[in-house]
């Protein structure tokens, strides 16, 4: 359909302007040019003409949604500029009353897919500047400094993109751009199979191998929008539930306790993914957790619909199970 | 000039016998495609095929957990007992920042109240240096006068020239090192200033960054409030990865692990000044309460404070917390633009 | 690495006397005479305590350097590690490592007047200097010694058997005290620190104030001192920060390029101005 992406962000420009301009927001959160190749920064504008420094991309990969909990106790009215996965995020922390929806306007973007911009930047040179991109469904058409590339999005996606349920926002107060026809969702948790597939002693040596490298920065927690308990378990000085020191063990606890504290609220932004700067796969970790959800308990993706609780997170009197 | 030469294939057998005769630590490709400095058993753990680990060296020096000693409370009194397994090692393939890094950790550790668990490791680790052939986009140690082919503080340099390398002995226990290696080395006739210029010439082509911390350090000295500050912290999701992977950070909590409660140990480990809990009081009260202290704190401590009370600078310009933050927080375009405050 | 400056000493406690409902003054000796020794602590000093099994906390040291072969801590309970401590008993074993930071300066402080000014636990580190002055082998080195404090309720002041039973008597030597609000049993002066500092309105003539307590108890002193012509350079204060190795390592005190633990505690007025406002 080959949507540019700079018409885009003009759109984008003027919605982000308009409603700073009228004072319905205070702060709009969106994207601007990043320092670096095929990426870009959070940005923060408060003021009309600040909106020219918006961008989109297929390199806007951070989960905007999270940064409400910064603005919880303030009385700033604020614009959140959500891809499809953020969206649910949305969802979710309204769900838990995180931030009232009176001080919210959602702006929402469809997406077709994140680039990912390791991959892109290796491809391309790191010190080539990118100008527009293009859709054109099955590939990126990128335009640089350097002349055009194409970008097959079989090879170059985010694997949560590929894999993607919700292009369009599940929520939003103004929708940017036109809706993508998503089509065929391409099958899901194909990694998570075969993981399964392995015996005990095979997938403990794959855990640990990655385990073993956790830093325990708790980037994968900072920035999850699912996380958002006021102190959490790992900050506490006592009782300490998991030491501080860092080993197999302790490490393996604290992935434990992450994963099964986001169960039911995870909803798949892959942030945690993302950010872990020892390329931990907490996707599948999330993913195993999806899966069982969607097999056990046939609901949706969690953040999918308001109106649905979550999962593990309400009390239903006919539950068919008993209560052990 | 004549230098010392180990062709490449005599560097496997190099690399063996370094492996036979001492604790070994090198780059190492982890799961997920992660280098980090781990402790080498055989010659395939090695690797040199990197530009810069994800992880700096640091860890080997000062580790993330370090038991400062353990404790056993009986009736009759309290036991304290240190461990004393320091392993002298060597350490094969460090680039240049994060030997400067080195430097720059050692006044810390090792000035007024010295620390022996650092300088312990500090004075039985050999450094061997692998000169730098290629730069990442988001190096920068230029900006602080290092030089990625004459590594600060190494003992011996591995220098690659044409089917092998060029060996440098920086220090007297490079030099001894050298010697028991002597069998395997040639003599070359080479213009080694040359050959470095050269490397020098091709690494500066790819240097992305060329920023003056000096002007940045003249506005820190003479503005503690800036907006700047109030904008640029509100993307930070005070994660701490930036402080975790920096070579020269050295925060640190001490804290006791006693599940048994009368015995346990008394540890140490990494912490960060990006944690909104780090200079939190039991009553509660937090001299740097929101992200803007935080992270203006973590840039002036770089660039000023660490010059101001040590005279070397905090930030050897290793590049990994630009590629490593998660919302792009860049030091070096904090440098540029606090270099053009007025 | 026996000489490692992270590695406590043993010591055990001697006594403990109950300030308030929540502070604690313990008297601690090291069970090795030479460490005990070597310890050499200047008035104002502070120094890490250890109660194995839950961790460190730093503690000013309360006791004067005259007083040989103790020291003395006053703990309020606010948070882990003082909530452990207030548990041991007389007799229980304890670590401590220290004496870490700089200290007042008595020296420069000789031949003045001296205005201590106190609020709730904030007396215990003055103490320290406070006893070392009017210790009879310095006394003739100084003038005239004032102390004001207060606390929020007869209950909460601490050291009342100094206060009211050996400094008082002192010769060359003023105590007042104050509590926020009125009680039954009190006949002394009543109304905040501050406030009293004004009635009383002191001269800076030849005189330097020390003044530690709550934040903002000192906040409203430095305002009155001032107000009263005091120079910065007079009025001596100290900070607290939360500190966990103790010696310019951990990097968790500092204010700028400063380690309050190792260049602090104590600093002047004048000092702290220079300083970026992270306290
Ligand atoms: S982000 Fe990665 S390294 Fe950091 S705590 Fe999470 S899993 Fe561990
Ligand atoms: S656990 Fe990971 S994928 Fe799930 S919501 Fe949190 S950051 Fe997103
Ligand atoms: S890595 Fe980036 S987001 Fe994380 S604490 Fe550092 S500056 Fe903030
Ligand atoms: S501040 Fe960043 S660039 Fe500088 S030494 Fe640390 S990690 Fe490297
Ligand atoms: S307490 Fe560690 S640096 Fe001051």
């Amino acid at each position: 359909m080959n949507q540019s992406f700079n018409s885009l962000t003009e759109e984008l420009r003027s919605v982000a302007q308009e409603l700073l301009r009228e004072g319905k927001v205070n702060m709009f959160i969106g994207f601007g040019q990043g320092t670096l190749t095929a990426r870009t920064t959070p940005l923060f504008i408060s003021k009309p003409d600040a909106a020219a420094a918006l961008t989109w991309s297929p390199f806007c990969s951070n989960n905007l949604a999270g940064y409400l909990l910064d603005y919880r106790e303030t009385n700033e009215t604020i614009g959140v500029l959500v891809k499809g996965c953020d969206s649910r995020s949305i969802i979710r922390l309204l769900q838990d009353n995180q931030f009232p929806r009176s001080r919210l306007v959602v702006i929402g973007i469809p997406c077709a897919g994140l680039l990912d911009s390791e991959k892109v930047t290796l491809e391309l040179g790191p010190q080539t500047e990118i100008g527009d991109v293009t859709d054109e469904d099955d590939n990126f058409l990128v335009s640089t400094t350097t002349g055009q590339h194409r970008f097959a999005k079989k090879d170059y996606l985010l694997p949560k993109c590929l894999e993607c349920i919700d292009s369009n926002p599940v929520i939003c107060d103004h929708f940017t751009g036109k809706k993508i026809n998503i089509g065929e969702v391409n099958e899901r948790f194909v990694e998570i199979k075969s993981l399964e597939a392995l015996s005990p002693q095979e997938r403990s040596r794959y855990w640990d191998g990655y385990f073993q490298n956790c830093l325990r920065c708790y980037a994968c927690r900072n920035v999850c929008p699912a996380c958002n308990c006021r102190e959490c378990i790992f900050d506490q000085a006592g009782p300490d539930w998991v030491s501080k020191r860092n080993n197999l063990s302790e490490n393996t606890a604290f992935q434990i306790i992450r994963a099964l504290h986001v169960a039911g609220r995870c909803v798949d932004c892959g942030e945690c993914d993302r950010v872990c700067p020892v390329n931990i796969p907490l996707r599948h970790l999330n993913q195993k957790v999806l899966k069982d959800i969607d097999e056990l308990f046939d609901a949706p993706m969690p953040g999918t619909d308001l109106e649905q609780q979550p999962v593990l997170g309400h009390y239903c009197a006919d539950d068919p199970d008993e209560f052990k | 000039m004549p230098v010392k030469f180990l062709t490449a294939d005599k560097l496997q057998i190099f690399i063996d016998r370094l492996l036979a005769s001492s604790t070994v630590f090198s780059p190492s490709n982890q799961p997920g495609n992660v280098i980090r400095y781990t402790q080498a058993n055989k010659p395939e753990d090695i690797c040199i095929d990197y530009v810069n680990s994800d992880i700096s060296p640091k860890e080997l020096f000062f580790p993330q957990t370090e038991e400062l000693f353990s404790f056993d409370q009986t009736d009759e009194g309290i036991d304290l007992r240190v461990q004393t397994g320091y392993k002298p090692k060597v350490i094969f393939g460090m680039r240049a920042c994060d030997v400067k890094a080195l430097l720059t950790l050692d006044p810390v550790f090792n000035s007024q109240w010295p620390d022996p668990h650092y300088a312990k490791n500090r004075n039985e680790t050999i450094i061997i240096c692998l000169a730098c052939d290629k730069a990442l986009s988001t190096c920068f140690c230029n900006t602080f006068g290092i030089d990625p082919v004459a590594p600060e503080g190494a003992d011996l340099v591995l220098i690659s020239y044409g089917s092998g390398y060029i060996i440098e002995e920086c220090s007297y226990t490079g030099r001894e090192l050298r010697e028991l290696y002597q069998d395997l080395l040639t003599q070359e006739y080479v213009h080694l200033e040359k050959i470095k210029e050269e490397k020098r010439k091709q690494l500066s082509e790819q240097f992305v960054h060329h920023v003056s911390p000096s002007k940045a350090k003249e506005t820190m000295d003479n503005n503690f409030e800036l907006p700047y500050w109030d904008e640029i912290s509100r993307k930070c999701l005070g994660c701490g990865i930036c402080t975790y992977v920096c070579p020269t950070c050295h925060c640190f909590d001490i804290f006791d692990y006693a599940p048994e409660e009368t015995t346990g140990s008394r540890c140490r480990c990494w912490d960060s000044c990006m944690y909104g809990d780090f200079t939190k009081m039991a009553g509660g009260h937090n001299p740097r309460p929101t992200k803007k202290e935080r992270v203006r704190n973590r840039f002036m401590h770089k660039i000023k404070y660490h010059l101001d009370r040590y005279g070397i600078e905090g930030c050897v310009g290793c590049g990994r917390c630009i590629v490593k933050c998660p919302v792009n927080m860049d030091i070096t375009s904090i440098i540029t633009d606090l270099g053009e405050v007025k | 690495m026996a000489d490692s400056p992270l590695i406590p000493f043993i010591a055990t406690i001697t006594d403990i006397v109950d300030e308030t409902s929540d502070v604690k003054t313990f008297q601690m000796v090291f069970d090795d005479p030479a460490v005990m020794e070597a310890f050499n602590n200047k008035p104002g000093q502070v120094a890490q305590l250890s109660v194995f099994g839950t961790g460190e906390a730093t503690i000013s040291i309360t006791s004067s350097p005259t007083r040989n072969g103790i020291l003395e801590f006053s703990v309020k309970n606010v948070g882990q590690l003082t909530t452990a401590l207030h548990q041991l008993e007389i007799g229980s074993k304890v670590g401590i490592r220290g004496p870490y930071g700089n200290h007042f300066p008595y020296h420069s402080m000789q031949g003045k007047d001296l205005l201590f000014i106190g609020g709730g636990i904030g007396l215990a580190p003055l103490r320290s200097l406070i006893d070392f002055v009017l210790d009879a082998s310095n006394r003739d080195q100084y003038g005239k010694v004032t102390i004001l404090y207060g606390a929020r309720s007869m209950d909460d002041l601490c050291f009342k058997r100094d206060l009211f039973e050996r400094w008082c008597r002192l010769p060359d030597t003023e105590v007042l005290t104050t509590i926020d609000r009125p009680e039954d049993a009190w006949t002394g002066h009543v109304g905040f620190v501050p406030a009293y500092l004004e009635e009383i309105n002191p001269t800076p003539e030849n005189k330097i104030a020390i003044t530690c307590g709550p934040p903002i108890m000192i906040k409203f002193v430095l305002q009155a001192l001032e107000k009263m012509g005091y120079t910065d350079e007079q009025v001596i204060t100290t900070l607290e920060l939360k500190m966990k190795c103790g010696i310019g390592k951990c990097g968790r005190c500092n204010i700028g390029d400063k380690f309050v633990c190792v260049d602090g505690p104590v600093f002047s007025l004048d000092q702290i101005k220079a300083m970026p406002p992270e306290y």
